[in-house]
């Protein structure tokens, strides 16, 4: 090195191994925009920019990879689901479902009703979950700081009720082959109805100090546009897809569970830019509370019945079955740790709370995956960052980040 | 031993001493720091939060931003290999002097024997100080060497050029109404509550929305904004030099707000200057300072209630909206001079 210092003259002329240089284009000047930058997450968006405009721009992910593809064709069926969790902890329902789903085809076994609507349940309050997550930073990033703490407040309702239900605050484990883990805990659903009307009474505040908010209205309207066909192109997916004005969501498109019986709609945009996505949120966060609210009414009307498919219920001792009955709760069954899944492919898709994510299973008839692949929705989105940053301001580029709502765990896996 | 105290106290009564020193430094120093510590209470107030606590819970964290400045005070300055030494250490505290200098061409009396410039052109040389330490940022981005740094070291540039003339326009309307630079006429002006607030809230207007341009308050707050540029032209800074910045821009906020006190908000008036140092010269200070503490708390609730705005927004703003308007207020003085309403 001999003193010569990185940024210095004379830097570049250094041969040294892994030191690589590359011209860019006359008067650009390059700003690598993380991974350690408060305005980016686990990634680095590399960005060049001429004057204050941006002219090039290269999403670099990967930061957090954590091999989970290959982790989990070295665990047993049951340990990869608290595995795939970790992608987006805060969304773990919504994340591990296909995966569950999935391993039932290839088992061909189908959850009971109740279970279904278990799964719903806290799918739901996963998505309300991940939306103020994705509100908590997009408000951040754009300095608003009251958007930031009111929705990481009011998130913890949320998690507290996914913790009442499951016993754990983000990675739930919840649902598993064949059913749910438990059951809901008596009370339950009126804590539920009374979040819902909570939920319904803050998101008029969210209105008035951030989405209708004169300066955030200035920051996102018109910003970080994405055509219907490029949006279609790039393949993206959930609420950016919805925004540009394209009618898909899983839960509707190709339903799982009970969503076919549910009454709700898919909420659509035709603007396309970052303010769109943001009442697309708060649009989607209104039709989760009303499939909540159904959800609430069908368990109120139903006895307890079991929650895991008989396969399994019939394996479990008299004590689980007794502990059921009076408090709700099911202990897996040693079954589990020995599971065999026949050979077979499956492809499973479900709709997280950023967007589409799709496995695909294989079993070679041993009690671990052959292969699992996961296809998550934040690797989607992701791309759209080269095609829609250029042409704007370095000051559009957190207002664009945050739009998008890219979690870069879920994308690197 | 008398003899003492009152040498100590003629020291202390001494114009140039009392206005820098105490009016200067101390008071800004402690208004600032009471404010930092407002605004953090306040901002959790409204996000539902408790704010600074753990520090001293009995007074609700008061204590919270002295632990913080103590720890910046101890905190190792890392200099960076690659910076302009001399400019990169100069520039903060040019900047720091030059953002409280401007108080020496402030009145806090109309007595005479306790100002410590001629007062003739005090308005004037006011403003042209409170103009000056912008540049320093810009020397401090440039110096740091960094790429963020230099970023926000031009996005202070093109706010300078924004805000500057606005800033220095509307201030002039109180000019152009009363037909002097002299701050103590200005303030004999607005007796009788004729401030020049209600008869001019154009120009208030213009020069509030100017000052929170110039000190990157909310909605502006862009040349540091986090997200983007890290932290400006600070980024590579560290320790008590961060201090330094950080705080440079609440003095500047803090003498605009004096600034804007004894220009619009009547200045010491309801109280009227007496005999005497506690009268004639603390009294009046004291009257200055509640109401320009006032304004820096206006100037930071909005914090919790605005994003900022872009760049090219805020420019747009300034030259597009705020610029015609300053116009117009500089105009509406002058009529309210001729028609003899002042």
């Amino acid at each position: 090195m001999s003193g010569i210092v990185r940024g210095t003259v004379g830097f570049n002329d250094l041969k040294l191994p892994g030191a690589w240089t590359r011209k860019i284009g006359k008067d650009l000047y390059e700003v690598f925009i993380g991974p350690q930058h408060p305005g980016s997450g686990h990634m680095r968006i590399i960005i060049r920019v001429d004057g204050d405009i941006i002219v090039e721009a290269e999403p670099d992910m990967g930061y957090v990879h954590r091999t989970m593809e290959k982790l989990s064709e070295v665990r047993t069926w049951i340990k990869s689901i608290p595995l795939f969790e970790r992608m987006a902890i805060h969304d773990a329902c919504n994340v591990t479902l296909p995966y569950v789903r999935a391993v039932e085809k290839l088992l061909g076994i189908e959850a009971p009703e109740r279970a279904k609507y278990l799964r719903v349940l806290l799918c739901e309050i996963n998505r309300i979950a991940a939306f103020l997550y994705g509100f908590g930073i997009f408000g951040v990033f754009l300095g608003h700081s009251t958007m930031y703490m009111w929705p990481f407040g009011d998130r913890e309702v949320w998690v507290e009720l996914a913790e009442w239900l499951t016993g754990a605050r983000l990675t739930h484990t919840y649902p598993v082959f064949g059913g749910v883990r438990r059951d809901v805990p008596a009370g339950f659903t009126d804590a539920l109805r009374k979040a819902i009307r909570y939920m319904r009474r803050r998101l008029e505040d969210y209105r008035k100090i951030f989405v209708d908010n004169p300066v955030i209205r200035s920051r996102l309207e018109g910003v970080g546009y994405i055509p219907r066909n490029l949006a279609i192109e790039l393949g993206i997916t959930g609420p950016n897809l919805r925004a540009s004005g394209v009618k898909y969501d899983v839960r509707m498109n190709h339903p799982y569970e009970v969503y076919d019986q549910l009454d709700f709609e898919i909420p659509v945009f035709q603007e396309g830019d970052a303010y769109a996505r943001v009442l697309q949120r708060v649009e989607e966060i209104k039709q989760s509370l009303r499939i909540l609210e159904q959800v609430a009414d069908w368990l109120d009307k139903h006895e307890r019945s079991p929650i895991l498919h008989d396969r399994f219920w019939k394996t479990a001792p008299p004590l689980y079955k007794k502990v059921f009955q009076e408090q709700g709760r099911a202990k897996l069954m040693a079954v589990y740790a020995i599971l065999k899944v026949p050979k077979g492919k499956a492809y499973e898709r479900g709709e997280t709370a950023r967007g589409e994510i799709s496995y695909y299973v294989e079993s070679d008839g041993k009690n671990t995956p052959y292969r699992v692949r996961i296809h998550s929705a934040s690797a989607r989105n992701a791309l759209v960052y080269k095609y829609i940053l250029p042409g704007h301001r370095v000051m559009d580029l957190p207002a664009i980040y945050g739009s998008i709502d890219y979690f870069p765990p879920e994308a690197d896996r | 031993m008398t003899g003492w105290v009152e040498a100590i106290i003629k020291i202390i009564e001494w114009p140039p001493l009392w206005q820098l020193v105490v009016l200067g430094l101390i008071a800004p120093l402690a208004v600032v720091i009471y404010i930092l510590w407002f605004e953090r209470k306040t901002a959790a107030r409204v996000q539902r939060r408790i704010g600074p606590y753990h520090v001293s819970p009995r007074i609700a964290g008061g204590l919270q931003l002295l632990a913080d400045l103590i720890r910046y005070s101890f905190q190792e300055v890392i200099i960076p290999k690659t910076v302009d030494k001399a400019a990169f250490i100069s520039a903060p505290l040019i900047a720091l002097i030059l953002s409280i200098l401007p108080v020496v061409a402030i009145p806090f009396t109309d007595v005479p024997k306790w100002f410590p410039l001629p007062m003739d052109y005090s308005l004037i040389l006011a403003l042209a100080l409170v103009t000056l330490s912008p540049l320093f940022i810009i020397v401090a981005g440039w110096a740091s060497n960094n790429k963020f740094a230099i970023i926000g070291g031009m996005r202070e540039a093109y706010l300078i050029v924004s805000y500057e003339i606005i800033a220095i326009l509307s201030f002039l309307a109180a000019t152009a109404m009363t037909g002097t630079y002299n701050l103590v006429d200005i303030v004999h002006a607005q007796t009788g509550w004729k401030w020049f607030i209600v008869l001019n809230p154009l120009a208030f207007f213009t020069a509030f929305v100017g000052v929170l341009l110039s000190t990157s308050g909310f909605p502006f707050e862009i040349a540091e904004s986090e997200h983007e540029v890290v932290a400006g032209a600070f980024t590579e800074y560290s320790g008590l030099m961060y201090g330094i910045n950080m705080g440079a821009a609440y003095l500047k906020r803090m003498i605009y707000s004096l600034l804007l006190t004894v220009v619009f908000l009547g200045g010491w008036y309801p109280l009227k200057p007496g005999e005497g140092f506690i009268w004639g010269y603390l009294a009046p200070s004291i009257v200055i300072f509640i109401k320009a503490t006032i304004l820096m708390m206006i100037f930071s609730f909005f914090r919790a209630v605005y994003g900022r705005y872009r760049l090219d927004q805020a420019i747009e703003i300034a030259w597009k909206i705020l610029f015609p308007l300053t116009v117009i207020a500089f105009g509406l003085g002058l009529l309210e001079a001729y028609y003899g309403i002042i």
